[in-house]
This record gives C-alpha cells, sequence and structure tokens, in this order.
C-alpha cells in the first residue's frame, strides 16, 4: 500500500466517523462511543501486556481513577471547563501509576499480575467503603457536565450525544495516536525488547525498572483519559468500573483481538460491542456468550484474530508460491 | 596496563565457592581467553565481573574504577559488551531490529518518544552496514528464532559488540556449533574484536589456542595457571587437571 492510497483511506475513515452520528441516530452513537471507550482501555492495557509483556489484573483501577478524578472535580468544582476535566482524570490515573510504579517495575511478570489483582480489589473496596468522597454503592452522578468553547465566544453543549460522540472521538483518537506513534519510537523497540528478552536489554545498557516504569505510566494514563470519557459519557460512575471483572475486559479483547499488534484490541473491542448488542437482543446471558468465543479462540487462535489473519496470510503466500 | 582486574574474588552459592580469592587480570587490547573443566567458575567469574552478582568478597576493577558493586547496564554504559552460554537474543524480532537495539543503546538513545525509529536515518544506515559485516544482509527481515542456530549465535555477538565497548566478555561463543560453523565463529569473533579487549570462555582447545594471547586456567574456582598459550600447553598442573582428559 502506497502513502496516496494510505491517506485516502484515512480521509475515507474520517468521513465514516463525521457522517456516523447523522446516519445510524442517537442509539448506535452511543454504542460507538461506548466500542471507543473501550478500545482506549485495551490499547493502553496492551501496551503493558502485548508490547511490554506484563499482565495486569487491576487496570480497572486506572480506568477508575481517571473516571472518579473527572466525576468529583466535576462534581466540586463550579465552571470548571471540560478539557481540564479529563485533564484531572488523566492525572489522577498517572499519579496512582507513579505511586504503584517504584514497586510494581521491579516484580516478575507473575508477581505483578497479582499484585495488581490486590491493589484492583483495595481501590474497590476504598470506592464502596469511602461513602462521603465516592458515593459508595450509589456512585457518583449527576455531577454538571461543562460545554466544550472558548467563554464568549463559542460553547457546544456536550450533553447532546452528537456534540459529545465528536469531542469523544477526538480526544480518544488523539490518545490512540499518540500511543501508536510510541510503539514506532525508540522507545517502542524497547519496549517490545523488554517483551523478548528483559535480561539482553539489560545488557545492553538500558535501565530495566526505569523504562518499565515509563511504560506504566503512559499504559495508566490512558487508562484515565478512557475512564475521564466514560464518566462524561454515563455522567455516573460507580464502584462498578473498579471490579476485578472490569480488569479482565480488556484483557479478554485484546486475547480476542490479537495480543501484541496494535490494532488488534480495537478490533477485539469492536468484536465485543457487537456481540453484546446482538446477544443481548436474544437473550441476557452476554458473559455466556462472550465466554465461549474466548474459549473456541484461546484453543484455535492463540494469537487472536490478527494472529489467524497473519497465518492465513503466509498460507496464502507459501500456495502461492509453490 | 590492565583494563580489567578482580582483586581476591570469591563468590558463594549458599555454601558452595564457585570463585575462591580469584586475582584475573586482562590487559588493555589482549585476547583472553579462560578454560577450565565443567563447574570451574567460569560463566560465575563472567557473571560477578559484568554486574550480574555481586562477590561475596573482593573487589572487581574497571579502567581503575570499582564496579564491584555496579549493575550490568552500568558495566554496558562504561563500556563492556557480553554474549551469553545460552543464545541471548531478541527472538521475535528481526536480525535488523536486534542489531538496531544495540546501535540505539550505542548512540544512547534510551528515552526517544518524540520520533519514528524508521525515520531515524544514520541508524538504520549504520545497523545495515553491521548486518553486511557479518554475512546477515540476507536475513534482515527474518525473525531471530527462524535464523539457524549459528547465525543466531553470531548474531548475538555481534549485538555484544555493536554497543561499541572497548572489552568484549564472550561466553563460549562457539558452544553447540558444528565444525563449520566454529569455523565461521571463530573469523567473526577474530575480525570484529580486532583491537578491543576481548575476555572469551571457551571449551575448544583449537579456538583458544589459535585465537588468545594469553590464557587464564580456572578450576575448582582457583586460578590454576595463567599464561601464554605455549607456556600452558606444557604446564603439567594444567594438563593433568584439564587439558589431559581430553587426549588426542
Amino acid at each position: 500500500m502506497n502513502k496516496k492510497t494510505k491517506w485516502i483511506l484515512w480521509g475515507v475513515f474520517l468521513i465514516f466517523l463525521i457522517v456516523y452520528p447523522l446516519v445510524f441516530g442517537i442509539y448506535y452513537t452511543n454504542v460507538f462511543v461506548t466500542f471507543t471507550i473501550a478500545a482506549l482501555f485495551s490499547v493502553s492495557v496492551n501496551m503493558l501486556l502485548g508490547f511490554t509483556g506484563f499482565l495486569s489484573f487491576g487496570h480497572a483501577m486506572f480506568f477508575g481513577a481517571g473516571a472518579y478524578g473527572t466525576a468529583i472535580a466535576l462534581a466540586h468544582i463550579k465552571g470548571l471547563p471540560l478539557l481540564i476535566s479529563v485533564f484531572i482524570g488523566f492525572m489522577s490515573a498517572v499519579l496512582l501509576a507513579l505511586i504503584l510504579a517504584p514497586l510494581v517495575v521491579r516484580l516478575s511478570v507473575t508477581a505483578f499480575a497479582m499484585i495488581h489483582m490486590a491493589f484492583g480489589m483495595l481501590m474497590y473496596t476504598l470506592a464502596l467503603k469511602l461513602r462521603n468522597i465516592t458515593g459508595g454503592e450509589d456512585g457518583i452522578g449527576g455531577f454538571p457536565i461543562p460545554s466544550f468553547g472558548v467563554p464568549g465566544i463559542f460553547s457546544i453543549d456536550m450533553t447532546d450525544p452528537t456534540n459529545f460522540y465528536y469531542f469523544a472521538m477526538a480526544i480518544i483518537g488523539f490518545t490512540l495516536w499518540i500511543l501508536w506513534f510510541i510503539t514506532k519510537t525508540p522507545f517502542g523497540c524497547l519496549m517490545v525488547g523488554i517483551r523478548d528478552n528483559a535480561k539482553r536489554i539489560d545488557y545492553l545498557g538500558f535501565k530495566l525498572p526505569q523504562t518499565k516504569g515509563v511504560v506504566y505510566l503512559i499504559a495508566g494514563g490512558c487508562c484515565g483519559i478512557a475512564g475521564s470519557i466514560f464518566a462524561l459519557f454515563q455522567n455516573l460512575i460507580s464502584a462498578y468500573e473498579l471490579h476485578i471483572m472490569h480488569s479482565f475486559t480488556p484483557i479478554m479483547m485484546i486475547m480476542v483481538g490479537g495480543v501484541g499488534s496494535y490494532f488488534g484490541p480495537i478490533l477485539g473491542a469492536g468484536i465485543f460491542t457487537m456481540l453484546g448488542e446482538l446477544t443481548t437482543r436474544y437473550t441476557e446471558r452476554v458473559e455466556l456468550v462472550i465466554g465461549l468465543i474466548l474459549i473456541a479462540v484461546i484453543m484455535y487462535f492463540p494469537l487472536g484474530c490478527i494472529g489467524f489473519y497473519h497465518y492465513l496470510k503466509t498460507k496464502y503466500l507459501k500456495r502461492k508460491a509453490a | 596496563m590492565n583494563i580489567l582486574e578482580t582483586k581476591e574474588v570469591s563468590h558463594d552459592f549458599r555454601g558452595l565457592w564457585a570463585l575462591r580469592n580469584v586475582n584475573l587480570q586482562i590487559e588493555k587490547g589482549e585476547r583472553h581467553a579462560i578454560i577450565g573443566p565443567n563447574g570451574a567458575g567460569k560463566t560465575t567469574l563472567f557473571n560477578v565481573i559484568t554486574g550480574t552478582y555481586v562477590p561475596s568478597r573482593g573487589k572487581v576493577f574497571f579502567k581503575g574504577k570499582d564496579v564491584t558493586k555496579a549493575k550490568p547496564h552500568d558495566m554496558v554504559r562504561l563500556g563492556m559488551g557480553r554474549s551469553f552460554q545460552i543464545t541471548s537474543t531478541f527472538p521475535r524480532l528481526t536480525a535488523f531490529e536486534n542489531i538496531r537495539m544495540a546501535v540505539l543503546s550505542k548512540r544512547g538513545i534510551r528515552f526517544n518518544l518524540f520520533q519514528k525509529v524508521d525515520k531515524m536515518k544514520s541508524i538504520t544506515e549504520e545497523t545495515d552496514a553491521i548486518l553486511k559485516r557479518i554475512n546477515l544482509d540476507g536475513e534482515r527481515d527474518l525473525p531471530a528464532s527462524a535464523l539457524s542456530y549459528g547465525k543466531n549465535r553470531s548474531l548475538e555477538i555481534s549485538m555484544a559488540l555493536s554497543t561499541d565497548p572497548e572489552i568484549v566478555m564472550l561466553d563460549e561463543p562457539t558452544a553447540g556449533m558444528s565444525r563449520d560453523e566454529t569455523h565461521t565463529a571463530v573469523e567473526l569473533v577474530r575480525r570484529l574484536t580486532e583491537g578491543k579487549t576481548t575476555v572469551i570462555i571457551e571449551h575448544d582447545m583449537d579456538v583458544v589456542f589459535s585465537l588468545a594471547d594469553r590464557i587464564t586456567v580456572l578450576h575448582h574456582g582457583e586460578i590454576l595457571a595463567v599464561g601464554a598459550p605455549k607456556e600452558i600447553g606444557e604446564n603439567q598442573a594444567v594438563k593433568d587437571a584439564y587439558l589431559g582428559e581430553m587426549e588426542v
């Protein structure tokens, strides 16, 4: 694919994104926003899992930190601008990552996964118990959603789903682009190197814990952005977003979409959203369907859909060569 | 001048003294081989020098600096390269990406999140030049796991050398290689380490005697003899402990 066709395809995609809410209506616009939030969440987790080789069972806490950060800030500060509220969500997730990083970057892969489960449950319990801050089981809801704009010049109402859709697309698209760019930089090479052979990275003169720490902050912060958009989108955030099940969701999406590839988790998020939409029409047992599909994927294409695509491609090329 | 020195280094693995009062001296510019039977402590000595372990007793000096407690990345930044007994490359990365990692390290590019690596022309050029020098340009885009054993091994050796170290520590570079591959690898080592201080652990006596300027013989964690290949070949203690076992 040359550069020109690539740009044309991106252009077509952009036009698709712009006309999407006009064509599909409010319901499917909201479904699409849910999908992109899930996509950003799983891409962030995949920065750790697929690129750096660290599995985390507790990334919902960063999602929750972002969501609670934004929600609490909006509930308490009057007239807080929209972008600042997202930034506060991002920063609360980064702060949480900064606190945990010195400990977790020195752990082995298994310990890393387990300690995240523990911290994740701790955050969940804290959100339930610290009722006067987090609202406990009821969560925080009904906080004002600020308009987007410059005071006195223009202002766009963000309670309108179509407007919010454009806003969410812009923020999530931008964050996804940054994450994609990072995987292409020399630092991205380092991440993949740690996944493949951490000892070698050390013996090439790179500092392991520091490098892992930076990846950790990036992944945590971007989960926070996903959480922040989620809070604005739902106008409600409850302790469930911190629950361990919510940490598993991105991992399942990554597994189904394709671990180790950048676009795999996005594909996985898309598949999960579509499955959720389709199955709820017939049954309430969405988890059952998703679980069965996950088992099938792990048994037959352990590298997910993207892995399966590459498998078919090499097979096709081989047949062509023969 | 000694570029690398260990002073009375001992290392204790929970009661097993793998090294006992080892005084190793490596002169600048020489090719120094460390030989000895299995379990003599050769790799432990390497691990102590390159920063994997802190020795239980004794000190390590590199370029006159006390590096006893230095970590592997510190040693690499001071100018040391190392290869491992069990091949240690990045299996899922291509040969090109493997070498590029070393080139990035050499240039001190560690936290660059703002530039696409594919667009950094000088890095690509340097990496390609290295691949050409080690005859891997044909396998440029193959993952390291798809390379033959010998080629993967050369890839590792040249990775250790691509950070442009002053001293190279090679842990059995020809381990597990066929006769032909050994020959190629020895030529590669000879060519790439030209003018660099090299410390090499080796089992193949032909390789040792053809490559090394000086030899240190380790036995039960102690230094049995040090000297030029000829002296070592004639040393009775060495013959009894080691060479004698491999009567031709």
